[in-house]
């Protein structure tokens, strides 16, 4: 019998953090984008440099606070210690102003947020591999958090090691070691993550059944084979083989897209709120992303990959993140605040506890901001670009102030 | 002795827990599957959620029996959550399907 009990759920005080600090990251980083021009590229200082607070401050810091949420749902058991939480976002936090420091001002601060973050992270690690011990059912989903956890600590220390090159001169090919880092980070963890559990939150949301789970099953062990073989071309440094993996991750998140396809097909649920109206902006960016992703590999200009890069990140995971913070949270505040008094008072629905407009107005800024500032980057024109990220630094407002309203719902 | 509880009196009972997440109550979603009431007035519920990852499975559990409970003359509940027939949306009333745009 499954059962998480309120001992398994995290308290509110422990993942609320994750939550408010992460989209605070995320309005921070986009209002930083109008530094960049159209022309940027992932190799410039100051790409990486935002990319880490973006991707550290406000992906991995939400993606942690939902983990230690889901975790028990998932997994069916309690987190091996669950307090280990109270300690992993402030390292992050930290860890991650010192690397953007590094990154921008002072390479010698590098090393030293780097090591914050691998601290932070591989507490998160050992959290997550001591609660994986305890798990006797062994679905996808369970096979997928042991095999991202993996890759995230082979991402993380391939990226320690380059801070450690950069900050401090430790001989490393920085140049030959950041697609690996890249690789192994967004796409052994972030999307692999993503997948995983989207086999859970989506027919949840959607209330989808009855439909076929082989394209999800396949996406997963081609993504996994894409990945160490990206990982065996980077060590062997085989530019072929690099390809080839690259190509294996693209049809693997192909195959994802069609079964997002099939989950969709059958929902019952046919309204189009923000989660739902979310999704398909994520998806869509992602549908997007994939030829321009390979045309990249085939060898375009790198402003291909970059737009490509661009709407994966911006659109695909962050879509699907902010999307998914409209029923997290409301559940979670909910869940501390309203469960105790269920059949005592009337309490209110997980809907009603969302600012509706406010989170329409970041919807809209966001998405038109992602496509103008997409296309600038595809046509290199400056003036898009900037337009495109002043569209979603504003949505970023709006999604902090929706944040802030939800947590402080009900609060007395 | 007390007079024989009606499935109908448990099922009306039932009626007042509601899944936060879609707003219905857990009847009208068509996931109590049966209500079996012995001759000692023991109740037991057998029922279903809209899926297995559902984070509020043993509130949901406790409010039905709680809400058994208070149908006068009930001795004990018992809750059982399957898994077979999976829940789908045809098992919900039609008020239901219409407001989720399944009808």
């Amino acid at each position: 019998m499954f059962n998480v009990s309120r001992e398994f759920a995290p308290p509110f005080a422990l993942i609320a953090p994750f939550f408010v600090i992460g989209s605070i990251f995320y309005m921070v980083a986009t209002f930083l984008l109008p530094m960049f021009g159209a022309d940027a590229s992932h190799f410039d200082i100051s790409v990486v440099g935002w990319a880490h607070l973006f991707l550290l401050g406000f992906v991995m810091m939400v993606i942690f606070g939902a983990m230690a949420q889901l975790v028990p749902v998932v997994l069916e058991v309690g987190h091996f210690s669950v307090d280990f939480y109270y300690i992993i976002w402030p390292l992050l936090a930290i860890g991650t102003i010192l690397m953007v420091i590094g990154f921008w001002l002072a390479p010698g601060v590098l090393p030293y947020g780097g090591m914050m973050v691998l601290i932070s992270m591989l507490i998160f690690l050992a959290d997550t591999i001591m609660t994986l011990r305890k798990v006797e059912h062994i679905s996808l989903t369970v096979k997928t958090i042991a095999a991202t956890n993996g890759f995230l600590l082979l991402g993380i220390l391939v990226g320690f090691a380059m801070a450690l090159g950069i900050g401090a001169g430790v001989g490393i090919d920085v140049n030959k070691w950041l697609n690996a880092h890249i690789v192994l980070v967004l796409g052994g963890y972030v999307s692999l993550t993503i997948i995983g559990m989207s086999l859970i939150l989506l027919p949840m949301f959607g209330l989808s059944h009855g439909f076929d789970e082989r394209p999800i099953n396949m996406s997963f062990k081609v993504m996994v084979g894409g990945v160490l073989a990206y990982l065996a071309g980077t060590v062997i440094d085989s530019q072929v083989v690099r390809f080839l993996a690259m190509l294996t991750m693209l049809g693997a998140m192909g195959l994802y897209l069609w079964q997002i396809w099939l989950i969709y097909k059958t929902r019952a649920r046919k309204e189009n709120d923000i989660w739902f109206r979310s999704m398909v902006v994520g998806y869509g960016s992602l549908a997007f992303s994939l030829p321009l992703g390979l045309l990249a590999s085939l060898g375009a200009p790198e402003n291909i990959g970059m737009t490509a890069a661009w709407f994966l990140v911006m659109g695909f995971f962050t879509f699907l993140i902010s999307g998914h913070l409209y029923k997290i949270i409301p559940f979670l505040v909910w869940f501390e605040r309203y469960s105790p008094l269920v059949g005592k008072q009337k309490v209110p629905m997980l809907a009603d506890m969302y600012p509706k407009k406010m989170a329409d107005y970041q919807f809209w800024f966001s998405a038109a901001g992602v496509v103008i500032a997409g296309i600038g980057l595809l046509f290199q024109s400056d003036m898009m670009f900037k337009a495109g990220a002043a569209f979603v630094a504003v949505g970023a407002v709006f999604l902090v102030i929706s944040v802030n309203w939800m947590m402080k719902f009900g609060k007395q | 002795m007390s007079e024989k509880v009606t499935k109908e009196q448990v099922y009306d009972a039932i009626r007042k827990v509601i899944d936060p997440e879609v707003g219905f109550n857990l009847v009208e979603m068509g996931l109590i599957y049966d209500v079996i009431v012995d001759d000692e007035n023991n109740v037991k519920v057998i029922m279903t959620l809209s899926t297995r990852g559902c984070p509020l499975h043993q509130m949901l559990t406790q409010w039905v029996k709680d809400a058994a409970m208070t149908v006068p003359g009930v001795k004990d509940v018992d809750v059982e959550v399957v898994w077979e027939p999976a829940w789908n949306i045809s098992m919900a009333e039609d008020n239901v399907k219409k407001a989720l745009g399944a009808l």
